[in-house]
């Protein structure tokens, strides 16, 4: 009897206090129940008191439904369809080994060592088991390989912020928030998209302190609902220009902190002269950004006096919205409204600038296994700081481009033909642009090895396709992504299921037949204290490895809230920003040394683009299409889980108002389509999203009929494979139509 | 004494992360049997939208209708605590007697799986945690600590006596054990 038995919980469950390693902004401690080899609960934090604890949201609560899914691979497999069919025979680790080391040393002998393309993403972020250092390691040991530049997330932010503050640690700690009197949520989910456990939890204690909270977004988030005094419907890609247009006002009306200004930035004069019309003869008034964003010029004109005049405001700008087509200018303006308000440096402001991130705890300072140096990229040019993607893709190629680079090789322009792909915590056909293109692609290729959990739809395009195990069948270290401050531990809940094993000790046997010595010289055991014990953050934290280790979370305490560059604001002789001038850059002489002032403009600008809301392209499809995070799933991860998909149905948002003139009610089946491809959905009708945009969460799994209708609703079929002029992954901004199916 | 559910309706986001863990803690399977549902509330048009979610567990009802409604008196009321609890082994299943204590109930506590004839069952305060003093799991899971559980009368002199909340109507013939904060 399974509703009042207790018997469940008798002496032979034990607890197992770990975390999860998913792509995700938070890192909740949980406490997996296991019993006879299988985990059969999943508990929360209980290291603190119910207002202190990191409490997992719904998809770690779900966490064993994803470990045990019936669909977990189990054997190392072999392809024996026709590509992307999966159509797959089981096979032993023996063949596996041996037919992936005689391909690679094929590639490496015929083609030379740029031939093999290491892909990896987000799949696995903790510090051991790591496929992507893992396999990077085995490949700099035997010649070097090639790889993708860039991340699919943030890159239109890391580069606003590389350019303004020369640093990406722009963020405040999030308790910082209580302090704030207004915080604009613009772009930002935090109810869904976790930028942090507790993050929604501590917005909305800001909120019932007193915070006034607005929220700029085309829908009316879960977030908002909840926290929102009010909503400003924007259509996409055109937040930039209401900045630019705030920034109008606050100057007209003398709003703007010029003492501030004048002692911290470089260069607002010539952003004051773009935002009055005198460099281009276009006044950025309110009324010009009503044309362009649908946002009325007396919401604009509010909204600027309101954040010019209420101390201390923190202006959210989050990541979102830079998925765009050029889409880093709309983080840039917003950390030049962070500035003109003075807000940069002091509590309960903000820096903007869309990442977060704090130092402590921060995933870019974890330890991991050394890659060691890259002999096939060799002699390239030096990239790090560089804000010209020339540089960065000489020998790379940009991750959303990376379809593109397995079909044209050095034909189309890349560095390198790719004739071996290993694909590792990934599922790029489905995550990144044109995921029709990235079929095809896929297809293309000569060999390829996809390390999985599960048979994912960029999976079954490979040749062998190796079994790995979950963060429950190791230990391993990991952190939240930028904003702790806290580091967790996995502890291993269970034996490796079937024949699975890590993508490290994949890349260790694979060593051993290459007859590479050392190539993992500690055990695991050792390397995790090491990681601890000799990182320059955690050494002298964490004094105790095993407690840590055994409670599985260990908090740092901070003496105040952290601000990102208050040690700057407070003294800035003593403590320049980390850009060439010591200032903050709203002009940036290396932005203006790239000489492309259209599209790297020295100082941030609102830019028409390519499927903007303008393009003639509208003519044919008229819809404005996004693309926001899932609540049930993280990106594609966990897309099997039936207890997270029956929260929330796949549909598309869609206003009562483009529903009706297309015949569409609720829950109908539609079409989304346009050039790239055609998908088939669910309508959500709702008064929640702004008209003439549609709204689709990514991650779902694409799944082409044979009329290459996409049945998954996968919605980068939709979306375009081209990056901005900083680097941002375009996936917010492309144009589609609707109609009933 | 008398068990009840707090739920400040100003702070759910509709995450769903309590009817997963309930799921989870009472292993139930994917589908239509949810010990905990959250219930959608949607008014207005553009831009003036208002949104809301409540939570819908057994507000495990001081005079529970589902009791009388039951032909096999499979549901009863525990004196110490008031939780209500079905005997699942008593229970007809939903075909033999046609859902009587689903249709009793103004709230829809009382679940069934999708296969036929399946016996009832439904929040039972998680029993088992209850006895060990731990509250339900839900209240537990909510991140933004929307959820909170325990002595009615401690509820009420904690957070007060509101028994309003929006897409929630409060039965005076059935006396559900909750109090709200309303959005």
């Amino acid at each position: 009897m399974k509703s009042e038995g207790m018997s469940k919980d008798s002496g032979e469950t034990k607890i197992v206090r770990t975390t999860s390693a998913f792509d995700c902004g938070g890192r909740c401690p949980i406490r997996l129940h296991v019993r006879d080899g299988v985990i059969i609960r999943v508990e929360g934090d209980d290291t603190a008191g119910p207002d202190e604890q990191l409490r997992a949201c719904l998809r770690c609560r779900a966490y064993r439904k994803h470990i045990h899914h019936p669909d977990r691979l189990k054997y190392p497999l072999k392809r024996v369809g026709p590509k992307g069919a999966g159509e797959f025979d089981r096979i032993s680790w023996d063949e596996a080994y041996n037919t992936i080391v005689e391909k690679l040393k094929y590639v490496k002998e015929k083609y030379g060592n740029s031939s093999i393309f290491l892909a990896s993403g987000g799949g696995y972020l903790a510090a051991l088991h790591n496929g992507a250092s893992a396999m990077a390691r085995l490949f700099n040991q035997i010649g070097g390989f090639s790889t993708s530049y860039g991340n699919v997330s943030s890159e239109g932010a890391v580069w606003a912020c590389l350019t303004q503050y020369g640093s990406v640690m722009v963020g405040n700690s999030r308790e910082d928030l209580l302090n704030s009197k207004l915080i604009i949520l613009w772009g930002w989910d935090p109810a869904r998209m976790i930028s942090g456990t507790n993050t929604m939890y501590h917005v909305i204690k800001a909120r019932e302190a007193g915070a006034k909270i607005i929220s700029i977004d085309p829908r009316y988030t879960d977030s908002a609902v909840v926290l929102a005094d009010e909503w400003v419907p924007i259509k996409p890609g055109t937040d930039t220009a209401v900045m630019a247009s705030m920034a109008y006002v606050m100057i007209k009306e003398d709003l703007h902190d010029q003492a501030f200004l004048d002692k911290y930035t470089l260069g607002f004069d010539k952003f004051k002269d773009y935002v009055l019309g005198i460099e281009d003869g276009i006044e950025k008034t309110p009324a010009w950004a009503e044309a362009i964003s649908g946002v009325p010029t007396v919401t604009i004109e509010q909204l600027a006096r309101e954040y010019a005049t209420t101390k201390p405001a923190a202006l959210m700008d989050c990541q979102g919205p830079a998925r765009s087509a050029i889409g880093e200018q709309y983080n840039r303006c917003a950390m030049t409204l962070c500035a003109m308000t003075g807000n940069v440096g002091r509590p309960g402001g903000s820096a903007g600038g869309g990442l977060m991130g704090i130092p402590v705890g921060h995933m870019f300072r974890a330890s991991g296994i050394p890659a060691g140096k890259n002999p096939a990229e060799a002699g390239g040019p030096s990239v790090r700081g560089t804000l010209d993607l020339n540089l960065r893709l000489a020998r790379r190629v940009h991750i959303n481009k990376m379809h593109d680079a397995f079909l044209k090789g050095k034909k189309g322009g890349y560095p390198f033909d790719v004739k071996f792909l290993w694909s590792v915590a990934n599922n790029h056909l489905n995550q990144l642009g044109d995921a029709n293109k990235g079929a095809r692609a896929y297809a293309s290729l000569d060999f390829m090895v996809a390390p999985e959990l599960f048979m994912t739809p960029t999976a079954r395009y490979a040749d062998i396709v190796l079994p790995v195990t979950s963060p429950a069948e190791r230990n391993d270290l990991t952190r939240p992504w930028p904003s702790g401050p806290y580091y967790t531990h996995i502890n291993q809940a269970i034996e490796p299921l079937g024949e699975c094993k890590s993508d490290l000790d994949i890349a260790t046997d694979l060593a051993e037949r290459f007859g590479i010595k050392d190539f993992k010289p500690f055990t695991d055991e050792e390397y995790l204290r090491m990681f601890v014990e000799k990182n320059p953050e955690t050494g002298p934290e964490v004094k105790d490895y095993e407690k840590f280790r055994r409670e599985g979370v260990h908090r740092v305490k901070l003496p105040e809230p952290i601000v990102a560059f208050k040690e700057q604001i407070e003294d800035l002789e003593n403590n320049p920003f980390p850009t060439p001038s010591g200032k903050i850059e709203i002009f940036s002489q290396r932005a203006a040394d790239i000489e492309n002032p259209e599209q790297v403009p020295p100082i941030p600008k609102y830019r028409r683009t390519k499927e903007d809301r303008f393009d003639p392209l509208t003519e044919k499809y008229p819809l404005q299409l996004i693309s926001p995070h899932p609540k049930t799933r993280d990106h594609s991860s966990l897309y099997k889980v039936e207890w997270l998909q029956e929260v929330e149905p796949h549909r598309a948002w869609i206003n009562s108002k483009d529903a009706e003139a297309r015949g569409i009610e609720d829950n109908d089946e539609i079409y989304v389509f346009n050039d790239r491809g055609k998908i088939a959905i669910k309508a959500w009708v709702t008064e929640r999203i702004i008209p003439s945009v549609i709204s689709i969460s990514e991650g779902t799994w694409y799944d082409p009929d044979e009329q290459g209708i996409d049945r998954g609703g996968c919605v980068n079929v939709l979306t375009s494979d081209d990056y901005s002029p900083g680097g941002a992954a375009i996936l917010k901004t492309a144009l589609v139509q609707v109609s009933k199916a | 004494m008398q068990i009840g559910f707090y739920f400040d309706q100003t702070r759910c986001t509709g995450c769903g992360a309590c009817q997963v863990a309930c799921k989870d803690w009472h292993d139930l399977l994917a589908g239509p049997e949810k010990w905990m549902r959250i219930l959608y509330t949607e008014k207005g048009k553009f831009p003036d939208v208002f949104v809301s979610y409540l939570v819908g567990p057994c507000f495990h009802c001081i005079d529970p209708v589902c009791i009388p409604a039951c032909p096999v008196n499979a549901i009863s009321k525990r004196k110490e605590d008031g939780i209500v609890v079905v005997d699942s082994q008593a229970c007809l299943g939903s075909e033999a007697c046609d859902f009587k204590c689903l249709k009793a109930c103004p709230y829809d506590a009382p679940q069934f799986d999708q296969e036929l004839g399946s016996k009832m069952q439904k929040c039972n305060f998680c029993l088992d945690r209850w006895a060990e003093e731990k509250l339900p799991v839900c209240v537990e899971a909510c991140p933004t600590r929307a959820l909170d559980a325990g002595s009615l009368q401690e509820l009420e002199s904690r957070y007060g006596q509101v028994r309003e909340a929006e897409g929630f109507s409060y039965s005076k013939r059935t006396k559900p054990a909750v109090v709200f904060k309303p959005k």
